[in-house]
């Protein structure tokens, strides 16, 4: 190890903290001529100790402390967290607050898969292809604002239910972006980067991950269903109204970088699809469990009927979970997410443990990046979608 | 009176008035800030944002460049610890030198009857495209003298890629000289009056075209300085004016073969208007140059040994193609005046 280490053939590489592409994050490569003959991710610059700081907060306050996670993706890993929270409390929330659940986790997915094509795209230099997605996230955004009142941390679903009821108008306002982001992702993105030579010559036949090695180094979200594996959490497991709604499960066969941004394109299709049977199926009821309603003052219900805001009761600083220990699982933008709580029946968990999609698939730069081309390595950062914060927690 | 006619003769006189004026000096500098420019308005507009506009807003900001250059200016040098200093300060004074030397030969018409070429020699493409070769060897030179990984990765890139662009682009301006019988540009353009030669021998052009794309690094060739990975490649550790010259030199190399690539294949100064000759040349150099930066808004950038594949496999094939039909043409019977 030490003479390979002093030999002149090769140059060792420090990819980051600080450099355009690596993210919050640093990578070790060994470069011998044009190849990566080895190639280390180093991840751990944006640990915030999400694990260790909720074991001091109340039930209540974890909910916008796990959404830090990943802040393009809050409402999964929100519906995540008060998922394994409601298992404790052994309470179901009415079918209205799920059906809304489901419609915030769907733009949410297709947010974040819009912003990682923008950063796929500005890695392997397309600027357009940048900027697109980006401002296409707009319209999306808004809609998550005429739902929550938030842009991008929502806190939206809280134990028992949601905070707010959809306002009105609402129906249009999502069919209007919904259609701006279909002709976008069909026409557009196609012609300008997805049909493009040159990105063809960039993505295709590169980083390629075979089945097996997929499911044997347990990889998660879209690069696993690019390797021709179907496994979704909602299908497999299905949360939320997810059981009610009919998507397939988007897959592709080649395994390569091409086929993971594509797979992508095909989820962002099926949560358009999703979202288009929540707004027809959406059922009238109440937004919160009952068990909760009861403990909400009268004033409060009827002013929560008028204007569809509940906001966060008061009775839920006070929430004592039983003792007990639980796992959910959802199906978060870039993968399988798990939240593993203990709890002691006390006013704080006694432990938290947050799996994150990101954190299962850093092991593919190790895999892929070592034996690729120097050039390979923005193409397969960007086409496996990794998120630093996230996989720090 | 007379003192201002005396400014105005050693002005005008051709040995002050071409380096200096047209298509010297102060022509690279205008059209670099409206190039640089408009490529940013051009990219903006395609990619639905604003594009530079602070700086004078009444003209959407078209004096973002010389802003940007003065605050180069008043930066401070850094020069690292490590690096070689004489040679990472010269190196970029004299790449960007080398880059407009070629100047000295290539004609650019004539205006108010002042033939605008510096130097005239029979062999003035064969010099034009040995002066244009030296830039690149500066660029690697930049890239060792950083004393940085990434500087260094960058410069062997710019070799890399010289060795592939380089045989194509000249083989394709070869057979324009082939096609006229004459290694002068003067007599080239002056064989296109009638018709120009991208008509006569279209490989050459687009194996011309593709290549000074390449040598600029304009995509999607920028892989010199591909900053997804190797953060600005040779220019990594350049700092304050430094950085702004070498910023500048892939636009000038890029104005320097745009004018020889209209000199070649598009006609030149034809169609000439009588005394103005230049304005022709001069509306055909802009809109070749806005092709060229308009690309970066299309594609994204080929992987480094795609882009040698492409040099030697589809550049090279059609420059020998070039070649070929140019030889055919001549044996046929030749064109014009030859």
């Amino acid at each position: 190890m030490l003479k390979q280490r002093n030999s002149e053939k090769e140059i060792e590489l420090f990819i980051g903290p600080q450099h355009p592409a690596s993210g919050h994050m640093r990578f070790i490569g060994r470069v011998d001529g044009d190849i990566f003959t080895n190639f280390i991710p180093d991840p751990g610059w944006v640990h915030r100790g999400i694990e260790k700081i909720a074991e001091n907060r109340k039930w209540v306050q974890i909910i916008p402390l796990v959404e830090r996670a990943a802040i393009l993706d809050a409402a999964n890993m929100n519906i995540g967290y008060v998922m394994a929270l409601e298992k404790l409390l052994d309470i179901e929330p009415p079918p209205r607050a799920q059906y809304l659940r489901t419609l915030l986790c769907e733009i949410n997915r297709i947010t974040s898969h819009l912003y990682g094509f923008g950063i796929a795209g500005i890695m392997i230099g397309s600027s357009t292809f940048y900027m697109w997605p980006f401002a296409d996230r707009e319209p999306l955004i808004d809609i998550a604002q005429l739902i929550t009142g938030a842009r991008l941390t929502y806190s939206y679903m809280i134990p028992g239910g949601v905070r707010r009821d959809l306002p009105q108008g609402f129906r249009e306002k999502v069919l209007k972006a919904l259609k701006y982001i279909e002709r976008r992702l069909n026409n557009d993105y196609f012609r300008i980067f997805f049909d493009n030579p040159v990105t063809k010559a960039r993505y295709q036949g590169v980083g390629v991950l075979k089945r097996n090695d997929a499911i044997k180094l347990g990889i998660v979200g879209p690069n696993l269903r690019a390797s021709n594996v179907k496994y979704d959490v909602r299908k497999v497991e299905p949360y939320a109204a997810y059981p009610e709604l009919e998507f397939d499960v988007a897959y592709r066969e080649e395994g390569d970088c091409y086929a993971r941004l594509l797979v992508r394109v095909e989820e962002i299709r099926q949560s358009i699809k999703i979202i288009r049977q929540i707004l027809d199926k959406l059922p009238q009821g109440p937004i919160i469990h009952k068990k909760y309603e009861k403990l909400i003052s009268l004033k409060k219900l009827e002013e929560c009927q008028k204007t569809g805001i509940l906001g966060l009761p008061a009775i839920f600083t006070a929430l004592r979970p039983p003792a007990g220990e639980v796992i959910s699982r959802v199906e978060a933008a870039r993968g399988e997410l798990i939240f593993h709580i203990i709890s002691t029946g006390e006013l704080r968990p006694y432990r938290l443990r947050m799996v994150t999609p990101s954190f299962r698939n850093i092991v593919l730069f190790r895999e892929l990046i070592s034996g690729a081309r120097v050039m390979d390595f923005p193409a397969i950062y960007g086409s496996i979608d990794y998120f630093p914060p996230e996989s720090d927690r | 009176m007379e003192f201002v006619n005396l400014i105005l003769s050693i002005l005008l006189h051709p040995s002050i008035f071409i380096p200096l004026i047209f298509p010297g000096f102060i022509t690279i500098f205008v059209v670099i800030i409206l190039l640089i420019w408009a490529e940013r308005k051009i990219a903006a507009k395609i990619q639905m944002r604003i594009g530079p506009l602070y700086v004078t807003r009444r003209f959407g900001g078209v004096l973002q460049l010389l802003a940007d250059l003065l605050r180069y200016m008043f930066a401070e040098v850094i020069t690292l610890k490590d690096s070689d200093k004489f040679i990472f300060i010269a190196s970029p004074i004299i790449a960007l030198t080398a880059t407009l030397l070629p100047l000295a030969v290539i004609p650019a018409g004539s205006l108010l009857d002042i033939e605008l070429i510096a130097f005239r020699t029979n062999i003035s493409l064969l010099a034009a495209l040995a002066l244009s070769s030296l830039t690149p060897i500066f660029i690697i030179i930049m890239g060792w003298a950083s004393n940085n990984k990434f500087a260094l990765i960058g410069g062997l890139r710019e070799g890399h890629l010289m060795i592939s662009y380089e045989v194509p682009l000249y083989l394709s301006a070869l057979s324009v000289a082939i096609l006229y019988g004459s290694l002068d540009i003067v007599d080239v353009v002056n064989n296109q009056q009638r018709v120009w030669t991208v008509l006569i021998n279209p490989f050459a052009a687009f194996s011309f075209f593709i290549s000074m794309i390449m040598s600029t690094s304009r995509f999607p060739f920028e892989i010199t300085e591909s900053d997804s990975e190797l953060v600005a490649g040779p220019y990594t550790e350049y700092s304050s004016i430094l950085y702004g010259l070498v910023m500048g030199v892939p636009y000038m190399r890029l104005y320097v073969f745009t004018l020889l690539f209209v000199d070649l294949f598009l006609g030149g100064w034809h169609p000439s208007i009588d005394g103005f000759s230049s304005i022709a040349l001069i509306i055909k150099v802009l809109i070749i140059l806005l092709f060229s930066v308009f690309l970066r808004s299309v594609y994204p950038r080929y992987r480094l040994d795609q882009a040698i594949r492409i040099g030697w496999h589809t550049l090279f094939t059609l420059s020998l193609i070039s070649i070929t039909l140019s030889l055919l043409i001549i044996g046929w019977g030749g064109i014009g005046g030859y």
